[in-house]
């Protein structure tokens, strides 16, 4: 290359670059905000006409007929390639839109990527969000006020019900469309070949299960003549223990639920002393996992598999889906789990905590869509698609008629290519009813399904909280957890509990939080009977 | 002057050009981003136009009230000194060594095998501390047992943590860092060896007048480049590895930060935290450059 | 024959210590390698822990690369590695040789200002703002020019350019020499070891890009390779309550970092022969 050449070259990439500052500084950089989001082709179509409410069949819509562009994200995985999304053709079908959703394995990633597009003036058409991210955007003006849309949202609506439309309301507006309720999927599983070996019954109190984990570390259930077994797992203290914690009425710690009529916060529950003595005359047994607090993830799960604990507090797909039989089967051909319900203790048997005020999942719209009527009318439509339950519910939930799925009578039959779209979660917008879609999808679970689902729970409220200005939730989160986890390991004596209390009220700030959820919690009617 | 020295150095002003441009546009240009710090970020102002802080230094006092704030610096502090001490030398170690030997072959399939750690992502190391050292069913804890002595919680003490972080960081970075000394290594001017052979010297000798003066001024430049960053005693590593049992002494600035900045959507807090490392971070490379210059080395 | 004797321990010590090294970090190698083709039952029926694989399978490895996403993963990671790796290297060099003439004017400003973006960030909200302002937000360029350069790099290139011999320069300039000629011609060949090594940084870096593209690209098929293995790996880190997620086993994690990583191991022994001591510069002189 002769030098002139490379002078040339060089010159020319400084100079795309030098155009990139000039553009860069004439926008300012900075007021992104106000300036339009889109950038598809279809946005610049503005003659579109809003008057169309006949939301369950959008084909009727009175538009430009346009193929719009429609960018959703979310957090999810498997997602096939665009092409071979079946999910995806069928639903730029029946909306006549392209349809493009982008998923994100990791949550943090997720919520990083979305703060800084919200930031930043590139808003997706419709995008997963947590509570506290729904506060802050809407506080901020950057979602739309859903609230005098919500007769152009009637099929959405109604799918979910109004106890769930009201969990996307921030001060009386509608900002997000919350997806349809759970159900619980957690119990007790425990190893009924152990039980059998030692001549054991399933535990029934929570004096049986101190009895039957200390028989399965200490009596060698698996008959290899090696102590290498412990009685119960779980994720941290809260999982493994959960049901023990439910035995003494108690919430999980930080928890807040009615108890006889007034509002209970588990930590200042009387019963959580008793609990926290029970839980340490349990560990200091020796039965109970030692790397309790650092199971992350699906580490209970694995050491169940491995045949290293006899007793773990765990949802049923990670137990009983056919993979997951097939794991278990492959350690030890005559391992069997089953589910048990909880012990029962001085106040009953609850199966640990279920969260009333939480929603598996909402989504918002942001406010700059309110500019382009069209595009924002294809969204509702998209919204209540995805709702009707004899059209596009179906789609999102099973996939498509005759191929993934057939119909005997009401009776919804998978086929054997439902395979092809296992992914068809990430479509439900709008969730799905949760217990009917189970058993339909996970026949060789219902058993299980249904199990889980009819245990009792502590119902708590802290999804209908928000945290108050000053109080560093992380901190006093820590805390908590690191002085139970000494109490429960007798590193600090119970006899301190109160003392506990006065430091996480003080320097924790505690104090500010539990003020915030007596008055945000009063005010939804909570504690007054 | 200015005028003679432009025509003399006009061709390397020219080469400097587009790298500048660079800098200006992706590294310069965002810098305005570091108001926040003394800002309410609200995301529908944008960063220019978002409330000053009331008063200027209100983040950074969220984060100096902390309770946590002493620990946070002090692990944050001692990780990664012990970061640095045990991870500068064994790659240079590895680097003389690989250098002296003499089968052609063995010294290609260990530069390779220590290669390999660094492109498994912590999640996978992760996986394999835990086979390794579990407390129950780990291969080392396994062996201790058989040994007749009793299980070590290695991964949930706060004795051992601070140990196996640096050490799968060690562990992770020996090759790759290595490759570095390597390439300074080969760019000796093998006539001075060839002279001190001639001399009789032994090869500790050589090593010791020759190689490490050789590679000096590279070890001096990643030195100060490391002091630098000080202050991160490496997020991804702990955040992955840790748990409640040794927060006292693994919760470090960044985990912080991330639990209660990011998390929580305090943009501003998490840029006043980042200011204040990067100031100390640029205060100890001033210093060190300066203690540098005196021995002839020095990054200007 | 002292000498002899005390030279042959001396290589028995290196040798020692290296097979040492090489022992600690072939075992969690095997380790990734076994249980990338073994069952996962089977794994964990040997405590999670193996080093010899067992009935061995490669069903991970299929289920993988029959996945839609992941052949055009690949695409587009060779493609940024390739193209991003050139760019690096040119705009490197290009500011590393004249911040290695230690009287060029103003060379402490510029060197300031490179160190001072090591440590000082804006955030990466305005760094976002200026890509998008760019033009480059949904483009395979977003994930090569915003980190054109390392100045990490560029200091270690100027650092080795340093300890070039000075009447190299000289003479050259003597003969009349354009400095671009000399860059290119004289100094570029010299480099060989330290261009390959921080093209080696570069091309790592590019073949784990990651964070850039989560930020600046949205569109599915633009996605490199390891946020598709990222997808895998997280999996397994989050419980997910949701009874439709497959949980991938250790097996197909382990066979995914397989996929990702094996071109990248692939490469390096054919980079070592530049490390070889004093070769260029020796071939050059004599």
């Amino acid at each position: 290359m002769s030098s002139k050449s490379i002078k040339r070259t060089a010159l020319l990439s400084s100079i795309a670059l030098l155009g990139a500052v000039v553009s860069g500084c004439g926008n300012g950089g900075d007021s992104e905000a106000s300036s339009s989001p889109s950038n598809s082709p279809s946005s610049s179509s503005s003659a579109s006409n809003p008057a169309s409410t006949d939301a369950a069949t959008p084909q009727a819509t009175a538009d430009s007929g346009k193929k719009i562009k429609l960018e959703v994200i979310e957090t999810g995985n498997n997602l096939p390639a665009p092409d071979q999304d079946i999910i995806k053709k069928e639903l730029d079908k029946a909306l006549n839109v392209d349809f493009n959703l982008t998923v994100y394995a990791s949550g943090d990633d997720y919520k990083n990527q979305l703060n800084v597009r919200m930031a930043s003036g590139n808003f997706p058409d419709l995008f997963a969000l947590d509570r506290q991210q729904l506060i802050e955007f809407s506080k901020q003006g950057l979602l739309l006020d859903l609230t005098p849309y919500m007769d152009r949202l009637k099929q959405a609506s109604e799918f979910i019900g109004e106890e769930n439309v009201k969990k996307g309301a921030v001060d009386g507006k509608i900002y997000a469309i919350s997806k349809s309720s759970q159900i619980p999927y957690n119990t007790y599983f425990i190893r009924k070949d152990w039980l059998d070996s030692l001549n054991l019954e399933v535990p029934k109190t929570i004096e049986d299960l101190k009895t039957v984990a200390a028989a399965f570390t200490n009596d060698d259930p698996d008959k290899n003549g090696k102590k290498d077994t412990f009685g119960l797992t779980g994720g941290e203290l809260n999982g493994a223990f959960a049901p023990v914690f439910g035995a003494f009425g108690v919430g999980s710690p930080g928890s807040i639920y009615e108890k006889d009529g007034k509002l209970m916060n588990a930590l200042y529950d009387p019963a959580m002393k008793d609990a926290l003595a029970f839980i340490k005359e349990m560990i200091d047994t020796g039965s109970v996992d030692p790397e309790l607090l650092a199971n992350t993830a699906l580490q209970h799960q694995e050491k169940a598999f491995k045949g290293q604990a006899g007793i773990v507090w765990i949802d049923w797909p990670n137990m009983t889906k056919e993979n997951m039989i097939e794991q278990i089967k492959a350690v030890n051909p005559k391992a069997e789990w089953i589910q048990m319900e909880p012990p029962a203790g001085p106040a009953g048997k609850f199966d640990g905590s279920w969260e009333i005020g939480n929603t598996p999942g909402r989504y918002a719209i942001p406010k700059a869509l309110e500019k382009d009527p069209e595009k924002l009318q294809r969204v509702f439509d998209l919204l209540n698609y995805v709702s009707d339950p004899k059209g596009g519910s179906l789609l999102v939930q099973f996939g498509v008629e005759g191929t993934h799925f057939t119909k005997d009578g009401d009776k919804i039959v998978m086929t054997d290519k439902a395979g092809e779209v296992g992914y068809s979660w990430l479509y439900q917008f709008t969730g799905r009813p949760e217990m009917s879609y189970l058993q339909t999808k996970f026949v060789p679970q219902a058993e299980f399904i249904k199990f889980a689902n009819d245990q009792p729970r502590i119902q708590t409220l802290n999804g209908f909280v928000d945290l108050p200005e000053g109080y560093v939730a992380s901190d006093a989160d820590r805390y908590i957890k690191e002085e139970l986890a000494k109490f429960a390991y007798g590193q600090r004596d119970l006899g301190e509990y109160d003392k506990f209390l006065k430091t996480l009220e003080t320097t924790m700030k505690y104090k500010l939080f539990m003020d915030a959820a007596q008055a945000q919690l009063t005010a939804l009617g909570y504690g007054n009977k | 002057m200015a005028l003679a020295a432009l025509r003399k150095f006009w061709p390397f002003y020219v080469m400097l050009l587009p790298g500048v441009v660079f800098y200006l546009v992706f590294r310069y240009f965002p810098m305005y981003g570091m108001v926040i710090a003394f800002k309410d970020f609200s995301m529908m102002d944008g960063i220019l136009h978002s409330p000053w802080a009331n008063p200027w230094y209100k983040h950074f006092e969220t984060f100096y009230q902390s309770p946590y704030f002493g620990e946070l610096l002090r692990n944050t502090l001692l990780i990664s000194l012990y970061k640095l001490v045990w991870g500068t030398i064994p790659p240079i170690l590895l680097a003389l060594l690989l250098n002296e030997c003499r089968i052609r072959w063995l010294r290609s399939i260990v530069q390779t095998l220590t290669y390999m750690p660094h492109f498994l992502s912590w999640v996978i190391i992760f996986g394999i501390l835990i086979a390794l050292f579990s407390q129950n069913g780990g291969i080392v804890n396994r062996w201790l047992v058989e040994a007749g002595g009793s299980s070590y919680p290695f991964l949930t003490s706060t004795e051992t943590f601070r140990s196996v972080l640096v050490g799968s960081e060690v562990w992770q970075n020996l090759g790759w860092g290595a490759i570095i000394y390597l390439a300074a290594i080969a760019g000796i001017d093998p006539t001075l060896y060839e002279a001190a052979r001639v001399d009789g010297a032994s090869r500790l000798r050589m090593i010791w007048h020759i190689t490490i003066p050789g590679i000096r001024s590279v070890i001096v430049l990643l030195f100060i480049l490391k002091l630098g960053h000080l202050l991160d005693a490496g997020f991804d590593q702990i955040y992955i590895l840790y748990n409640i049992q040794v927060y006292p002494v693994a919760d470090i600035l960044d985990t912080w930060v991330y639990r209660t900045g990011l998390q929580q959507l305090n943009f501003s807090l998490a840029s006043a935290v980042g200011l204040f490392k990067s100031l100390i971070g640029m205060a100890l490379v001033l210093f060190a450059n300066n203690v540098a210059k005196r021995w002839g080395e020095g990054i200007w | 024959m002292v000498k002899g004797l005390e030279d042959r321990l001396f290589n028995v010590l290196v040798y020692a210590v290296l097979v040492f090294c090489a022992l600690l970090a072939i075992f969690p190698i095997l380790y990734v390698i076994s249980v990338s083709i073994t069952p996962f039952g089977e794994v964990l029926r040997n405590g999670g822990f193996i080093l010899i694989p067992r009935d061995v399978t490669f069903s991970a490895y299929k289920t993988l690369l029959t996945q839609s996403n992941l052949p055009q993963a690949f695409k587009v990671t060779v493609l940024i590695t390739v193209v991003g790796t050139a760019v690096n290297l040119i705009l490197t060099g290009l500011m590393a040789y004249p911040l290695s003439r230690k009287n060029l004017p103003g060379r402490r400003i510029f060197l300031l200002m490179i160190v001072f973006t090591l440590i000082f960030s804006g955030g990466l909200i305005p760094t976002y703002l200026i890509v998008k302002s760019v033009g480059l937000i949904d483009s395979i360029w977003a994930m090569i020019l915003p980190n054109a350069i390392w100045s990490f790099n560029v200091l270690i290139m100027k650092s080795f350019f340093e300890g070039l011999p000075e009447e190299l320069f000289e003479s050259a300039r003597i003969d009349g020499a354009k400095e671009f000629r000399i860059l290119f011609q004289i100094v570029t060949p010299l480099s060989v070891p330290v261009i390959m090594t921080i093209g080696l940084f570069y091309l790592v870096g590019h073949w784990n890009e990651f964070f850039q593209a989560i930020f600046y690209v949205t569109d599915r098929t633009l996605f490199p390779l390891q946020v598709i293995v990222r997808e895998i790996l997280m999996q397994s880190q989050q419980t997910l309550e949701n009874a439709d997620n497959i949980t991938p086993t250790q097996t197909l994690q382990m066979a995914s970092v397989m996929i990702a990583s094996l071109p990248v191991l692939v490469v390096y022994p054919f980079i070592q022969k530049y490390f070889t001591k004093g070769m260029l510069l020796g071939s050059i002189k004599g």
